[in-house]
């Protein structure tokens, strides 16, 4: 199966180490990894900042770098729900609007196209951790993802997964949103690590870098040096390293 | 041009066509209940009781006013109360009861009607206005009791309004659904049992 | 209402340094959210409700006219009188007038949004009449001459203690922390005010098309006494509030209490058309009903046309993570959370509540809750998009989103950019690889520090990783052959 990664703009620029962690995921499910070198953003900052050029340009851009592709994939529900809406944005071409549905119906969050869709299931390895997972909005509303990231981590021998309290409530990024009205924003991630940090887990894990970004960025500034706040794609990577010890 | 025929030539000039002559409405199912009713007498007791209204059966409605009385001594209520024109002839004196045919007074405490019908999807009374069906007994005293016949039960809303246009000559003034005594969440979100209108709705079911 | 959603940022720093309004809104804002799911659970397929209350209300506005001309033939047949009012100053001098022909004194209302859009107490009460508000909310508010927080609990920015200060300044009672004694209080304040009004005010929460009737949901039976015991009852409600039939009506009421406050019903729904009857001992001897346009009809055949599907059930700032950090009235004017973010714009205009669009991360909370299937966060991107195009928002982020759009269009440029740029911010952070300052960039980092750019960008890094493996991709800077070939052809 030939795949193409779409690494995301803000994976490409903060955090690098979720695009290879894709890349391990995805040759570790069986799948032929292609990354255009052209490729850069979904389109959904300008879209939803009211640039509705930004989605329509973007959206023939993504055309040209992943059309011929078996399945296209994503470290972020984010951008894969933009890519998504992106044949409601060429109602007046049908015959684009075709192509463009044949496109979006083959692309997917990391996650769920591992358990999913890959070639062949994923089997986590080992980690010593407990995990709290944050539900990012797109991800969850859009494309229903829930149970994915969920299951994978409970297959990862030795991770124990804990949830907060209010997971799917929003961690006030939003995109423009977190700067625009920073003090909101804070507000919300304050009250996410708070349930977060309550399960008493390392690490709080999630399917968007933006919101953890947000997660981070305020658990650092509330003076918490220590909690890790990962991809789940960095989390699954790191596991399959260590193999799963066989259960005595 | 007056305000109203500026308010719809914008609705027009909106919908970009004149105001059709008639309008044709989908043809299709009744909407979907929310919770289906099995057993039209339970489930009517079950959703009323959840709704915090008190459920009492007798057999027939000269059993009525012993059922009201046996209620108000369970509550410690007084044994006065103001009713319907149409529930004068129940004999309410050998149970002890004073019934006056009036409608009611702000002091008065108890209130009893008869019901046009219920509806077991929500445990709701229907209860409708007229010249003898006064709307504030079931409004004003602080205990409503309802007497409703088991036979004039049904299933869901929309049969209740199917009801009152094969019965009725025109929708009366107020129809009123009545779902349990009044309540307020207005204080901190805390569910308070007798608002403005009654504390305590009492069904006497008859059949 | 006074309007405040010009000042909506100032609002919302007010409203977050509000510790007692931060307290109330973390203990109690919760509660209709959880009551809803609770209630959700007892239904067999509430996405088939939805589907179908939806549908009932786009029918609605689909042939508005023609069911609001039904609306008003039904309920002139049975002795309705029937206004129209194009702004909510016409309504309150509509109401004005009925009130000085028929010698009105004292007024009580039931809830009614848009005579807060209207501002029609201080009409009332500047021409000399007494108004109270007998909604237990309401009349806390008016008490504390606030307006309303939240459109079906209107003070639930308010703790008992605060409530029970109140009372003791207005009744004169000692103060008491016991919630059921303070609602206690306010019945037996209310009830004579009930008894004594010459006058009813009533919203409709909606018109029955089919028989010229006014709905009324109410749970505290103050909606019923209003409207059955003044000798004058008038309803005023917004021109999209009707519904064709009663059929229509029950399959709505499935949806709204459960939406609204977890209910599977209201206590009461009163359905009320036209006068006394001839011989009855109670009602009212006249009825009126003000169709309040005030900004709707503008809205028909737009882009926020579906707006006006809302039923007003409050799902949406219930479930709204902005709106349970700054409460209803850091938006400002009658509508708060999400649909207020829509509703306030398109009736008052954009320009006066330009960051009311803007005070949503999209998270799509209020969507999936909505009983009528509102696609509230594409509305707030409509707003957006209007602002943008109108050249309402600021220049600098004007230029920011055209030049962050060309360098996306042009992947040479943008990953010259991004490479420049990461290695900037990796200059920029300390020890700690955190940005705690970033120029231009305050509104995040007063709150949040930033986490700093990890290395090189992920393409350079898998570009030099690709050469290794001595599969050799060279850098460009302009288009590719592949990007002109796969040029796009329809």
């Amino acid at each position: 199966m030939r795949i193409g990664l779409f690494v995301t703009c803000l994976v490409d620029a903060m955090r690098p180490s979720i695009g290879f962690a894709s890349v391990s995921l995805l040759e570790a499910a069986g799948c032929e990894v292609t990354i255009p070198d052209t490729q850069t953003c979904c389109g959904q900052p300008g879209f939803n900042s009211g640039d509705r050029p930004s989605g329509i340009q973007l959206g023939l851009a993504f055309l040209r770098d992943f059309e011929g592709f078996d399945a296209i994939v994503a470290p972020s529900g984010s951008c894969i729900g933009m890519i998504h809406d992106y044949p409601t944005l060429f109602k007046d071409d049908l015959a684009l609007q075709a192509r463009l549905n044949v496109l979006t119906a083959k692309c997917y969050e990391l996650t769920d196209f591992l358990v999913n869709h890959a070639p062949k299931p994923l089997s986590p390895g080992r980690l010593s951790m407990t995990v709290s997972y944050h539900d990012s909005c797109t991800g969850l509303r859009q494309l229903e993802i829930k149970s994915q990231p969920r299951f994978l981590l409970q297959q990862t021998q030795g991770v124990e997964l804990r949830e907060m309290k209010d997971a799917e409530i929003c961690c006030g990024f939003g995109g423009s949103f977190s700067i625009k009205l920073g003090d909101i924003a804070t507000q919300m991630a304050d009250k996410k690590c708070a349930h977060a940090l309550e399960t008493g887990c390392d690490a709080i894990v999630g399917g968007d870098l933006g919101c953890l970004l947000n997660i981070e960025g305020r658990l650092r500034r509330r003076g918490d040096p220590h909690t890790q706040v990962k991809h789940v794609a960095e989390l699954l990577a790191e596991s399959l390293v260590n193999p799963q010890l066989e259960k005595s | 041009m007056s305000a109203r025929d500026r308010i719809l030539e914008r609705v027009r000039a909106g919908l970009k066509r004149p105001t059709p002559v008639s309008v044709a409405r989908p043809d299709r199912s009744l909407a979907p209940m929310a919770r289906p009713v099995s057993h039209l007498l339970n489930d009517f007791i079950a959703r009323a009781e959840s709704l915090q209204s008190t459920v009492a059966q007798v057999a027939n409605l000269n059993a009525v006013p012993a059922a009201v009385a046996e209620y108000l001594q369970a509550q410690g209520l007084p044994r006065k109360s103001v009713i319907w024109p149409s529930l004068k002839a129940l004999d309410w004196f050998s149970s002890g009861l004073t019934a006056e045919a009036r409608p009611p007074v702000s002091e008065d405490r108890l209130g009893i009607t008869e019901t046009f019908c219920g509806i077991a999807e929500t445990g709701t009374l229907l209860l409708h206005s007229g010249v003898d069906h006064f709307s504030t007994t079931s409004l004003l005293p602080e205990t409503h009791i309802a007497i409703l016949r088991v036979d004039r039960l049904v299933e869901r809303m929309e049969q209740a309004f199917a009801l009152m246009q094969s019965e009725l000559d025109q929708l009366p003034r107020a129809t009123n659904f009545i779902s349990g005594p009044s309540r307020t969440a207005d204080i901190e979100q805390t569910i308070v049992i007798g608002a403005h209108g009654p504390r305590r709705v009492h069904i006497i079911l008859v059949g | 209402m006074k309007i405040r959603s010009e000042q909506f940022k100032g609002n919302v720093r007010k409203q977050l340094a509000d510790e007692a309004l931060q307290s109330n809104l973390s203990r109690f804002g919760g509660g209709f959210a959880d009551r809803r799911r609770d209630a959700l659970v007892k239904v067999d397929d509430f996405e088939a409700l939805r589907d179908r209350g939806a549908s009932i209300r786009a029918e609605v506005l689909e042939n508005l006219d023609y069911w609001l001309l039904k609306f008003e033939a039904e309920a002139q047949r049975r002795g309705t009188q029937v206004h129209w009012a194009e702004t909510g100053a016409e309504a309150n001098q509509i109401l004005l007038n009925i009130a000085r022909n028929a010698g009105v004194q004292r007024v009580v209302k039931s809830k009614s949004m848009v005579s807060e859009e209207s501002g029609l107490n201080e009409v009332l009460t500047e021409a000399g009449m007494t108004v109270t508000e007998t909604d237990l909310g309401e009349y806390i508010l008016q008490l504390a001459n606030e307006p309303p927080s939240h459109i079906i609990a209107p003070a639930i920015h308010k703790s008992r203690d605060e409530v029970s200060a109140l009372f003791e300044k207005h009744h004169g009672t000692p103060r008491t922390d016991d919630i059921p004694s303070l609602c206690e209080e306010a019945r037996g304040q209310l009830r004579p005010h009930f008894l004594a009004a010459d006058m009813g005010v009533s919203g409709g929460n909606f018109l029955i098309a089919e028989t010229g009737s006014v709905t009324i949901v109410t749970n505290e039976g103050n909606g019923r006494m209003v409207t059955t015991l003044p000798r004058v009852h008038v309803a005023m409600t917004g021109i999209e509030k009707v519904l064709p039939t009663l059929e229509d009506l029950s399959a709505i009421l499935r949806l709204l209490p459960r939406s609204a406050t977890g209910q599977d019903i209201t206590n009461y729904v009163s359905i009320l058309t036209g006068v006394r009857d001839e011989g009855a001992m109670d009602g009212p001897q006249e009825n009126h009903v003000i169709l309040v346009d005030n900004g709707r009809s503008r809205l028909l055949g737009g882009d926020l046309h579906d707006a006006l599907r809302c039923i007003r059930c409050g799902a949406c700032m219930n479930h709204c993570p902005v709106y349970q950090n700054i409460g209803g009235h850091a938006y400002g004017w009658v509508y708060p959370g999400p649909i207020g973010a829509i509703l306030t714009p398109a009736f008052l205009g954009l320009e006066k509540a330009l960051d009311l669009p803007q005070a949503s991360t999209l998270c799509a909370a209020c969507e999936v809750v909505c009983p009528v299937r509102i696609p509230l966060p594409d509305l707030m991107r409509v707003l957006r998009e209007k602002e943008l195009t109108q050249g309402l928002r600021p220049w600098h982020e004007r230029l920011s989103i055209r030049l962050w759009r060309w360098l996306a269009l042009h992947p040479g440029w943008y990953a010259f950019a991004a490479r420049w740029g990461t290695r900037l911010l990796r200059g920029m952070a300390g020890s700690d690889r955190l940005l705690h300052t970033l120029p231009g960039l305050d509104g995040w980092t007063e709150g949040r520090d930033m986490p700093a750019p990890q290395g090189e960008t992920f393409r350079d890094q898998w570009r030099k990783k690709q050469a290794a493996e001595r599969k050799i991709i060279p850098i460009r800077l302009d288009p590719s052959p592949s990007e002109k070939k796969a040029g796009l052809k329809k």
